[in-house]
């Protein structure tokens, strides 16, 4: 019995994002910006679907004058991220 | 990237998943700089110091003054690595209490130096061995492992010799340790930046 995708991780950009916090304690938004390669208007939008979920935590501050977001996954957002591959991996598995 | 309505197949999740590992793993490579800055500084100190002894000169302990240059050029290095740094590593982390572990034991050697007398590189070289191998050990870098290993043969030995071969020894542990792995991790990093120029230029060890 296959179990279904959690559709808010099923989704190119929020998955990119994901993967990405997973690998890293934490992460600045350009940095998102420049490995996802998304425009800054979508991955806003995408990063605060994650935050209301409570996947990813947002922490807005200033460095030099300049306001400074950075992003960082949350035990839930961990849970979510492994079930998700989890469901994957028996999607993919070679019917007998 | 595409917009929320966007279909997306298993394997795409996959190829994504995979392609972020990939891209973060990049950014976790060291370009050595560290390694090359201190230990050359350490390595000029340690043959300077032994020339001057050599030749005569009355104070050949002054080489040494090369690590207040040391400390303001990591100093300034730092700080603009901090500034530059736009992700965090769990390895990022891990190593800064490694750096403050070993920052700790080399000062309380340093700070007992008259007390310790001869004992004083030996145990230098043995806490630079404990730093080295575990660095290589994180970031899984042989000629880190090897260079820390060749540390501890050499502290065995400097406790058996005279203080003036004790500073070659020295030379030879930094010269292992730190200045060949530290040449090695640019040469990789380099090629990495060649194969990826999204590699970020920061040093993150």
């Amino acid at each position: 019995m296959f179990n279904d995708l959690n559709p808010l991780l099923h989704q190119q950009l929020r998955l990119s994002v994901m993967s990405l916090l997973m690998n890293v304690k934490e992460a600045d938004f350009t940095y998102i910006r420049e490995k996802t390669g998304a425009t800054a208007g979508n991955l806003s939008v995408q990063i605060n679907k994650l935050a209301e979920a409570e996947y990813i935590q947002v922490k807005k501050s200033f460095k030099e004058n300049y306001p400074l977001t950075t992003c960082s996954i949350t035990s839930n957002g961990r849970i979510a991220f492994e079930e998700y591959v989890t469901s994957l991996q028996e999607y993919l598995k070679p019917t007998k | 990237m595409e917009n929320e309505k966007s279909m997306m197949s298993n394997e795409e999740s996959l190829r994504i998943i995979r392609s972020m590992i990939e891209s973060t793993k990049q950014d976790l490579r060291d370009n050595g700089s560290w390694f090359l800055l201190w230990g050359w500084l350490v390595f000029i100190a340690c043959m300077t110091h032994y020339i001057l002894m050599e030749i005569g000169y009355d104070k050949p302990h002054l080489a040494w003054m090369l690590m207040i240059l040391g400390g303001v050029l990591s100093f300034i290095k730092g700080l603009r690595e901090e500034k530059s740094q736009k992700v965090k590593t769990h390895i990022d982390e891990f190593m800064k209490h490694v750096l403050v572990a070993f920052l700790v034991s080399l000062f309380i050697v340093l700070g007992f130096m008259s007390k310790l007398g001869l004992s004083t590189y030996p145990l230098i070289m043995m806490v630079y061995g404990f730093w080295l191998y575990i660095s290589g050990g994180v970031i899984n870098f042989r000629p880190l492992r090897i260079g820390g290993i060749i540390n501890w043969v050499l502290a065995i030995a400097a406790f058996f010799v005279e203080f003036e071969l004790q500073l070659v020894l020295l030379g030879a542990a930094v010269l292992f340790g730190y200045i060949i792995p530290g040449y090695i991790l640019r040469n990789n990093y380099n090629k990495a930046v060649k194969l990826n120029p999204n590699t970020s230029k920061e040093s993150y060890v």
